[in-house]
């Protein structure tokens, strides 16, 4: 009946929260090496979660990582910080859009357009 | 970029098996991230031919190339002024992954390749090496994003949700006070989001009561998974049977009763921090009596916080017992609903006796036919009160349906086997509509997707308590205003919907404004009886959240005395300080004790387990002659528990012999097999009892044993069984199939003798795809070998185990007897009529089997004789001892046992009265025996009072060791309880004693008693040592009836008639059988010299016993009982297995 006498032992779980889109989840790792990973590098320093729609425990999960530039915590979400080569918040992106891509201009254009859509609709 | 002049040269092909697998050795090892073999694995190669195919494509459309210039160009132009990012200049998808996969094999082979590639012709170049590479980097970045994608879709529906905006506040509240009641309707997510809120702002130790036990279940598989630890173990469920708690559970899912009985342990509940009670408004009784606890235990601990959560009804009861506690309200998500009142015209309404008329209802089909067309989709709930209404109404809109075929018909009531129940979750397909005909099951229990439509009647079937009668009552009621709005609700859950009403708007404003909690509707036996063992005081002064009333507390309190649960005084007694450790009934307790005591424990658990949970047998399928046949052999004519008794051991059997294939069994027999692997359950969780309380010797040591060899196999069959369990729970989330048209029709008719049939044909269906998983189940928490064993003891009882057992079942029900009529011999097989103490005219439940089979009820005409108009002497009359009293239509018996009249009642009755010669007895006031001979009369009383003050003093050295814990059994010695057995099996089978038996009538009981008299007049008072010879009781005047009690349960002397002046005068000479002595005595001083004057032989016969043959070593003798072998015409002291070899022996010598 005492199973949930209190540990102190156990570290509380640290929160990653995303400062654009106030996503936030628990994280278990930050940087570029999450355990069980083998072979895989990140190849920046991520807040990063077990996958919790994996049946198998050992899959990570990315949440995010800091911006670049700005040092912003922000999640992977395409709406919110885009990877290229390194992390950059999205206000860094639209800071310095002209210096990325072409293809990662149209495709932030498009989507501009279509959530504008969704938005009048 | 030049890969396709390199792939020409060289054999590779992408498609063949030998070569991935090379690149599986490289990229997939068992060691790897992803390992050849998983499903991961097998996604990675499906992507990998995607994103061939893209490749391909895009290369042949070479746009690439060109945008990468262009990009060029657009970076010059922009580049001064600004701080310079540093980008790569030519794009590459690969640029925007944030994975990089390098191991040292990767890069030898990559490094080495230019001349590997030219020595071997085949194998994996390096291209081949950094093309499957790329494609992993990609894929896994894929997988990232559509994880990450469900993730940020979770979050969103969770910021959706109306209680989302109120989640500091929630928080800061419970800071703040020790008690919260957050209020909010359907949809709102305070069940799964208040928990969340607590444990991120760093409370830790959160428990969540939930009435319904699946709730617990589903809601910590949810918020396991929004918590995102869906398989660590922060959050956890525990009922009844199941738990997945762990020392890491922070958030834990519980029903109110385990609360109670973990308070029951931990008074002050230190192991939370914070308790959330859900869904107070239900109002269940455990829930107010919770309720009420946890008031005291608030004041007590000012550290607890404590959460109340209700639907929005009557939030300022709560709020104000626990002392104005803050209120925060939250709305709900419903869609509009609209609402029609449709009010049945009284040519349609149906009167007490006539069956409902389904032309109202028929309408409502007819009129959403009408009025929306087909493509629209949406269901209809149609509520109605009871089994028998949904199952008229049914076949009614059946007609429609099958006429109509836009309609799939199917009824939802706790009776239905849970197969049936599953299929209202199906999907009906385009262009029909599921009509969902249910009790108000659906109202809060179970919710159904997909409605758009609800028709409700208005009406309610609940149970009601008649203390009076000591009856359950089952009637038909107007539901409350709280209730109508509800079922509304189930409309608009998924989009605006529409609600009909069956009645006026004007009833709807009479109606009651909340449903009458349990609390005042139930017996309150075993509330009262966990209220003392809680130590929680005088019941009368505890301050429930709405009292009930105190007729119905006295009444309960009552009752527990007459169990022997309390004492006179209202102490619990030390069987009933056990019995509130036991999650059942009093009753149902009580035969556990007495099963463990007389070594009948296997037998009896299987029936209180059978006792406890719903019949297995499906109303249903009562009417099939098919499983009539099939289910013959199982019948017991002895009572219900005895036929419940057989088929759990014939399931055991055919499990043990099959293994697969119980469920065909089960549904040949028209059996709900869910309610077998309850028993299962339930007769597990009771051992387990009473072997902690020592009332069982703990487990034999070598059922868990066996070699090495058979423990090994053991182990890898059990990881199969979880594997298949694992497999199972996460394929069974997207199983919803789609209904066929047909799939009402089976049921309909007349609505209940065709489910069999209709369910089969699905039932296979479904097994042919996946495990039987309840058997997957049974496997992993039982040990089938031990279970059988415990079949085979339980299986072939003697005629004198079975008599013992009827007398210990009996005494468990006591005093729930009933007295077959005078005239039933008389009347035809549906008609006998029954009476109890409190009730009379009650009937046999359609589904016992005394009503097909009453017969065996009767007194056998030559074992009677006509004494008179009313008087029938026999020495065979039987009462029926029942477990429930149940008013529908009209009073049921249910689960009744027949016993031998006479004998059990001088065995169990708490109060036996007798005139002077002992020829005339009244037992509880209401049964009057007449025996004609003296002699025997005295007899046979005399040897029910020394068995039964043995079996008091047994049980009490039982029940003394059991609460010190440890050695318990010792107590007790075997030898002592096989004699006390021997002895009441003799006593029940063979007493012939001729007598008559009969109710008092009003008038008769109200001249019963001599009433008080002077202390002159008793002669008998100041006998000396007359105390010693009764042990435990003081045979002295009793100052209300009169006569003199000779101990708690008999008063001597106190029935008013004839005889009774002139006592002192009856003295007849008599020789002791024991002694020799030889003189007159009156009747009491017989009773006392037989009580203390032991059979010469017994004492030797006791000590000669350990040497007689038949004993064994003492390991073994524990394990052995008397086996009666017919062919040998011997009674064999054997194991069960020795039995079964014996058995055997005969086979092949007969064959």
């Amino acid at each position: 009946m005492s199973n949930m006498e209190h540990t102190a032992s156990e570290a509380p779980l640290k929160t990653f929260s995303c400062q654009l889109c106030e996503l936030s989840s628990p994280f278990t790792y930050h940087g570029q090496k999450p355990p069980n990973t083998r072979a895989i590098v990140l190849l920046e320093e991520c807040f990063v979660t077990r996958d919790p729609f994996s049946p198998d425990r050992e899959k990570f999960l990315v949440l995010g990582s800091n911006c670049s530039l700005c040092g912003m915590r922000v999640c992977a979400g395409s709406d919110c910080s885009i990877f290229y080569t390194k992390r950059f918040c999205m206000r860094c992106v639209n800071k310095h859009l002209d210096q990325f891509p072409h293809q990662i201009q149209a495709e932030l254009a498009k989507k501009k357009q279509q959530s504008s859509r969704t938005a009048v609709s | 970029m030049d890969s396709d002049r390199r792939r020409d040269s060289r054999s590779w092909d992408w498609d063949s098996q030998q070569c991935r697998a090379q690149l599986d050795e490289i990229f997939f090892r068992k060691h790897d991230y992803i390992q050849a073999g998983s499903t991961e694995h097998r996604e990675f190669w499906a992507f990998f031919d995607r994103f061939q195919r893209f490749k391909t494509r895009r290369d042949m459309s070479g746009s690439s190339r060109k945008e990468g210039r262009e990009e060029e160009r657009d970076q010059r132009r922009s580049g001064t002024g600004k701080v310079d990012l540093g980008l790569p200049k030519e794009y590459d998808a690969r640029y925007r992954i944030n994975v990089s996969v390098c191991t040292k094999d990767v890069e030898e082979r990559l490094g080495k390749s230019e001349h590997r590639g030219r020595q071997r012709s085949s194998g994996p170049g390096s291209q081949e090496i950094s093309d499957c590479r790329l494609a992993l980097l990609h894929f896994l970045d894929f997988s990232q994003r559509q994880s990450f994608g469900k993730l940020a879709k979770l979050r969103r529906e969770q910021k959706n949700l109306p209680i989302y905006q109120y989640r500091d506040r929630i928080v800061e509240l419970v800071r703040l006070h020790s008690v919260v009641v957050v209020a909010g309707d359907t949809g709102c997510g305070k069940s799964t989001q208040v928990p969340q809120y607590l444990l991120s702002a760093g409370f830790n130790h959160v428990a969540c009561t939930q009435p319904r036990r699946i709730a617990c279940i589903s809601l910590a598989k949810r918020v396991s998974f929004e918590s995102l630890n869906q398989f660590g173990s922060k959050v956890g469920h525990q009922i009844r049977f199941e738990t997945t708690r762990t020392t890491a559970t922070k958030l834990l899912f519980l029903t109110e009763g385990l609360l109670l009985r973990q308070i029951q342990q931990d008074r002050t509940l230190a192991q939370y921090e914070v308790v959330i009670v859900d869904e107070v408004h239900e109002r269940h009784l455990h829930c107010d009596f919770l309720l009420g606890v946890l008031r005291s235990l608030v004041a007590e601990r000012s550290d607890l916080r404590l959460v109340l959560m209700s639907a929005t009804i009557n939030i300022k009861l709560f709020s104000d017992y626990f002392s104005s506690a803050p209120v925060l309200q939250v709305p709900g998500r419903l869609f509009p609903i609209q609402v029609t009142y449709q009010p049945i015209p009284p040519e349609e309404q149906a009167s007490r006796s006539e069956k409902l008329d389904p032309r109202p209802y028929l309408r409502i089909l007819q009129g959403i036919d009408q009025r929306y067309p087909p493509e629209e989709r949406g269901d209809l709930l149609l509520f109605l009160s009871g089994v028998a209404e949904i199952s008229t109404i049914q076949e009614a809109c059946q007609i429609y349906a099958t006429h109509t075929r836009r309609w799939i018909v199917l009824p939802l009531h706790s009776t239905l086997s849970l197969a049936q129940q599953d299929k209202v979750f199906d999907i009906a397909p385009p262009g029909v509509r599921k009509c969902i005909i249910s009790t108000n099951i659906a109202e809060t229990s179970v919710t159904i997707d997909g409605v758009r439509f609800v028709a409700d009647s208005g009406k309610v079937k609940e149970m009601s308590f008649d203390p009076k009668a000591k009856m359950q009552r089952l009637q038909e009621f107007w539901i409350s205003r709280a209730s109508s709005e509800q079922r509304k609700g189930r409309a608009g859950r998924t989009g605006p919907g529409v609600c009909y009403r069956l009645y006026a708007e004007s009833d709807y404003d009479a109606f009651a404004p909340y449903p009458v909690p349990e609390i005042h509707r139930v017996a309150l036996d075993s509330l009262i009886l966990q209220m003392k063992s809680m130590c929680l005081g005088d019941p009368l002064s505890f301050v429930f959240i709405d009292p009930p009333p105190a007729s119905s507390i006295q009444t309960a309190v009552t009752y527990l005395k007459e169990q022997g649960a309390l004492d006179s005084r209202g102490e619990l007694t030390s069987i009933g300080s056990l019995l509130a450790q036991l999650p059942v009934d009093v009753v149902i307790g009580k035969m556990l004790v007495l099963g463990s005591l007389f070594r009948l424990e296997e037998p009896m658990l299987t029936i209180a387990a059978a006792l406890s949970v719903q019949s297995p047998f499906l109303r249903s399928a009562q009417h099939n002659p098919d499983c009539a046949t099939a289910r013959q052999p199982l019948h017991s004519n002895q009572g219900d528990p005895f036929t419940l008794l057989n088929t759990f051991n014939a399931w055991m059997e055919m499990k043990g012999e099959r293994g697969g294939g119980s469920r065909k069994w089960c549904r040949r027999r028209g059996l709900e097999e869910q309610r077998l692997y309850e028993m299962v359950n339930l007769r597990r969780q009771f051992k387990e009892l009473l072997r902690s309380h020592g009332l069982l010797e703990s487990q034999y040591s070598t059922s868990s044993g066996g070699d090495r060899g058979q423990r090994r196999e053991r182990l890898t069959e059990r990881r199969k069984l979880h594997q298949l369990k694992r497999d199972h729970e996460q394929q069974e989330s997207t199983r919803r199939k789609v209904l066929k048209l047909e799939e009402g029709e089976f049921s309909s008719g007349s609505g209940s003798d065709t489910e069999g049939a209709g369910k089969g044909k699905n039932g296979k269906e479904r097994s042919g795809q996946n495990v039987d998983i309840q058997e997957v189940k049974f496997k992993l928490r039982h040990n089938i070998s031990e279970l059988q064993e415990a079949v085979t003891v339980s299986q072939d009882l003697s005629s004198r185990q079975q008599a013992l057992l009827k007398l210990l079942i009996c005494r468990g029900l006591y005093p729930q007897l009933a007295l077959p009529d005078e005239h039933n011999s008389t009347r035809k097989e549906s008609e006998q009529v029954f009476h109890t103490r409190n009730k009379q005219g009650v009937v046999i439940h359609p589904t016992s089997v005394f009503a097909s089979d009453p017969e065996v009820l009767q007194v056998p005409e030559s074992d009677t004789r006509e004494m008179g108009p009313d008087r029938v002497d026999s020495s065979k009359h039987q009462l029926l001892a029942f477990v429930t009293l149940l008013e529908t239509n009209k009073p049921y018996l249910t689960n009744c046992v027949r016993v031998p009249a006479l004998q059990t009642l001088l065995l169990v009755a708490n109060s036996i009265c007798s005139n002077a010669d002992c020829t005339r007895l009244v037992v509880d006031g209401w049964l009057e025996l007449e025996l004609r001979d003296p002699e025997a009369a005295l007899k046979t009383l005399s040897t029910a009072l020394t068995h039964r003050a043995e079996w008091e003093r047994l049980l009490l050295a039982q029940l003394g060791t059991s609460t010190m814990g440890g050695q318990a059994v010792q107590g007790v010695s075997r030898k002592v309880t096989e004699k006390l057995s021997e002895g009441l099996v003799r006593y029940l089978l063979y007493t012939e004693v001729s007598y008559s038996l009969r109710r008092l009538t009003a008038f008769q009981t109200q001249n019963l008693y001599i009433g008080p008299q002077s202390e002159s007049e008793l002669p008998h008072t100041n006998t000396p040592g007359l105390s010693a010879l009764f042990p435990g009781a003081e045979a002295k005047p009793d100052p209300i009836k009169g006569g003199l009690r000779v101990t708690s349960f008999f008063n001597y002397n106190c029935l008013a008639d004839s005889k009774d002046l002139y006592s002192e005068c009856l003295r007849t000479f008599w020789s002791c059988p024991n002694c020799d002595l030889y003189m007159p005595l009156t009747p009491l001083e017989r009773m006392q010299h037989e009580a203390s004057c032991r059979p010469a032989g017994e004492q030797q016969q006791t000590e000669e016993e350990p040497e007689s043959g038949k004993a064994c070593s003492s390991s073994m003798s524990s394990l052995t009982r008397v086996y009666h072998c017919d062919v040998c015409n011997e009674d064999l002291s054997l194991t069960s297995t020795e039995i079964l070899k014996h058995k055997r022996q005969h086979m092949f010598t007969t064959n």
